[in-house]
């Protein structure tokens, strides 16, 4: 068991690496060196030879290799991952701001889709057994395939013209509208972030929820299951024991692939609620041609990716004893998710 | 005998979610093909005709079936003229993505080893990357790297590019930004699939009477490989419909001169603060629409030749 966590949390090292290659080659590919960056139009009053004695200092001068090293130092022992081009502040600094709201927005749509997207293929399962039960079964698994192709802002734009049109916004926020940074109350927070994280989980809710009827249903026609029963043991016993464990289990793989779709799908429902997060500052970033902030966020966005999925395969294997023998493979394949934007 | 009726059940749905998809899909294939039927360039209904007498006008107006929008743009019109905006990124996107896609998935499976582990850490790396975050990186590095200043004046041309207008420029952005992020994933596939095929008798034997590495790709595992990959390729379509909805919405994809059902939700958001909700419904169901026909189609196809489909 420790092994295979070892092994894991070691197979995390090489994507950390590739992450920070990209980072620094998209770096050094960016027209103008730092010299030219930081002085501006100043450049042109600056001797030739003052220049190279800067690029010097800074280290630009050394091979590429050298550079990388240097670089990585900085990023990992220093914390030092350059400054934005519009304020001038310290890119960590930007990014430790915005980090808590998109955690807040995209966590508790995380726990809203898997409760809630549990709950709904559960739900199908159980109404497939009964005759009558089959209209609503089919009914629930339309929403499903709609919600799973319904992109997620325009989901965003049809809740918040309801909500103004119900006029139920009396009670509910409608647009984020503290500051990033601004020191809300987690509550208050959280009640900011009911209608956004509500849209964001709703394309998730429903993949689990397909994805739950599949894997519960593949479950209930397996030998083992007549074998339980015919040895006389309780309906309730062998489907909450060995049926759900063994059908759910996948799921919790199914979590740490999820958040790179959650994640993606924040940056449009920020943008369009307002919330003052990594996505929305992304976008900023990119219109305004924001280098170091943009290759800060990728970093951030890969290295929350790399370490979650690391989290939800420890915790598979240690819910799940088949896998502590079977190893890499079978956890993955199983919930394997082809693909899916946002 | 359960056995048996289940798997007929299966195969009866599979096929009522094909012929629901082929259905759905032909419906916007339909509406593409119209775009200039209905609404030419140079009449009222044209996506771009610009109409201060009738702004923001509900669904059955006169003149107008699904109404206008905040600048008296026919609604109906620019949905259509979307729709070929949407196939076309969608169709061309997914077809670069799979095609480097899975050469990179095949070379990397068949080398196997060193060349393997480097060549897939290096598609699991960017793929921890959010998809739109990347697509955002690239964008503004085309950006940064001027690429547009430097491409060549007969190319400018036969892209209609002008001191006035961008020309095809960005839907030809657009498709590069959007395959240049899907590839990770048909890289993927395409080396799952290889993998299978690699231990199959023929590849064997192939290998025994000495047929080298490029005539073994061309010859043997990409065609083998080829129906799978292309039905999950069949799926990447929809991201990338999904993608350049995404990418428009936020101003980085097709811009205000190419209709497009993102750019249209654009500026459906500012109709919506007047409560004309109309604006947004139209653009978003085609998306949906269009995105679960093609999810449809692919996840039947995938039930016959026993894989897993994306909404089971």
């Amino acid at each position: 068991m420790l092994e295979i966590l070892t092994r894991r949390c070691l197979q995390a090292v090489p994507l950390l690496l590739v992450l920070s290659i990209v980072t620094f080659l998209a770096i050094q590919s960016l027209p103008g060196d730092p010299v030219d960056v930081m002085l501006g139009s100043a450049k042109r009053d600056i001797a030739a030879d003052e220049l190279e004695e800067m690029r010097h200092e800074l280290g630009i001068d050394r091979p590429l290799v050298e550079q990388y090293f240097r670089w990585l130092s900085n990023c990992v022992l220093k914390g030092d991952w350059g400054r934005s081009y519009k304020d001038g502040r310290a890119v960590t600094k930007i990014v430790e701001e915005r980090l808590p709201a998109t955690f807040m927005l995209v966590g508790s749509a995380l726990l809203l889709a898997f409760s809630l997207g549990v709950a709904w293929g559960l739900a199908m399962v159980w109404l497939k057994q009964y005759p009558a039960g089959h209209l609503f079964e089919a009914l629930l698994f339309s929403l499903a395939i709609t919600l799973y192709s319904a992109p997620g802002f325009w989901v965003g734009f049809l809740a918040l013209a309801f909500v103004a049109k119900t006029n139920i916004h009396g009670g509910l926020p409608l647009l984020s509208v503290h500051a990033p940074g601004d020191n809300t109350t987690f509550l208050s927070g959280l009640f900011y972030a009911l209608i956004p994280s509500t849209v964001l989980s709703l394309r998730r809710m429903a993949k689990v929820a397909l994805f739950v009827r599949t894997s519960v249903l593949d479950e209930l026609n397996r030998d083992y299951v007549v074998t339980a029963l015919s040895k006389g043991l309780g309906q309730m016993t062998v489907l909450i024991k060995h049926v759900l464990r063994n059908g759910l289990s996948p799921v919790i793989t199914l979590i740490g692939l999820s958040l790179p779709y959650l994640l993606g799908g924040s940056v449009l429902v920020e943008s369009v609620f307002g919330w003052p997060g990594m996505g929305s500052l992304v976008v900023d970033a990119t219109f305004g041609r924001n280098y170091p902030v943009i290759l800060g966020l990728v970093t951030m966005y890969g290295s929350i990716v790399i370490f979650s999925n690391l989290l939800a395969d420890s915790l598979q294997i240690a819910l799940d004893p088949r896998l502590r023998q079977a190893g890499d493979e079978t956890a993955r394949s199983r919930a394997a998710e082809s693909g899916g934007a946002f | 005998m359960v056995e048996g009726g289940m798997m007929a059940r299966n195969a009866k749905f599979s096929s009522l979610k094909m012929s629901a998809g082929l259905l759905l899909l032909s419906a916007v294939v339909l509406l593409a093909i119209l775009a200039p039927l209905y609404a030419p360039y140079d009449s009222t209904l044209s996506p771009l005709a610009v109409d201060l007498d009738l702004l923001n006008a509900p669904p059955f107006t006169k003149g107008h079936l699904l109404g206008t929008d905040l600048l008296g743009r026919d609604i109906l019109g620019q949905a259509m003229w979307g729709a070929r905006a949407s196939l076309i990124v969608g169709i061309l996107a997914a077809t670069i993505a799979v095609s480097f896609g899975s050469l990179w998935g095949a070379v990397s499976a068949f080398f196997g080893g060193p060349v393997d582990s480097l060549m897939m850490r290096a598609v699991d790396g960017l793929l921890s990357i959010p998809n739109i975050v990347l697509m955002l990186a690239i964008n503004s590095f085309l950006q940064a790297q001027q690429v547009v200043g430097s491409l060549p004046a007969w190319l400018l041309d036969s892209l209609h590019v002008t001191a006035y207008s961008s020309g095809l420029l960005p839907l030809i952005t657009v498709i590069f930004v959007i395959s240049a992020t899907t590839w990770l994933e048909a890289a993927r596939i395409a080396r799952a699939r290889i993998k299978s095929v690699l231990v199959e008798e023929y590849v064997t034997a192939a290998k025994a009477i000495g047929v080298g590495a490029r005539r073994m790709l061309a010859r043997h595992l990409l065609p083998n490989a080829a129906p799978v990959i292309f039905v999950e390729a069949t799926l990447l379509i929809s991201d990338a419909v999904l993608m350049e909805a995404g990418l428009s919405y936020l101003g980085l994809g097709l811009g205000p001169a190419t209709p497009s059902w993102g750019t249209m939700l654009t500026s459906a958001q500012e109709s919506l603060i007047q409560g004309n909700w109309w604006t947004v419904l139209v653009p978003g169901l085609l998306i949906t629409v269009t995105v679960m026909a093609v999810n449809l189609i692919g996840d039947s196809w995938l039930d016959a030749t026993g894989g897993q489909g994306r909404m089971s």
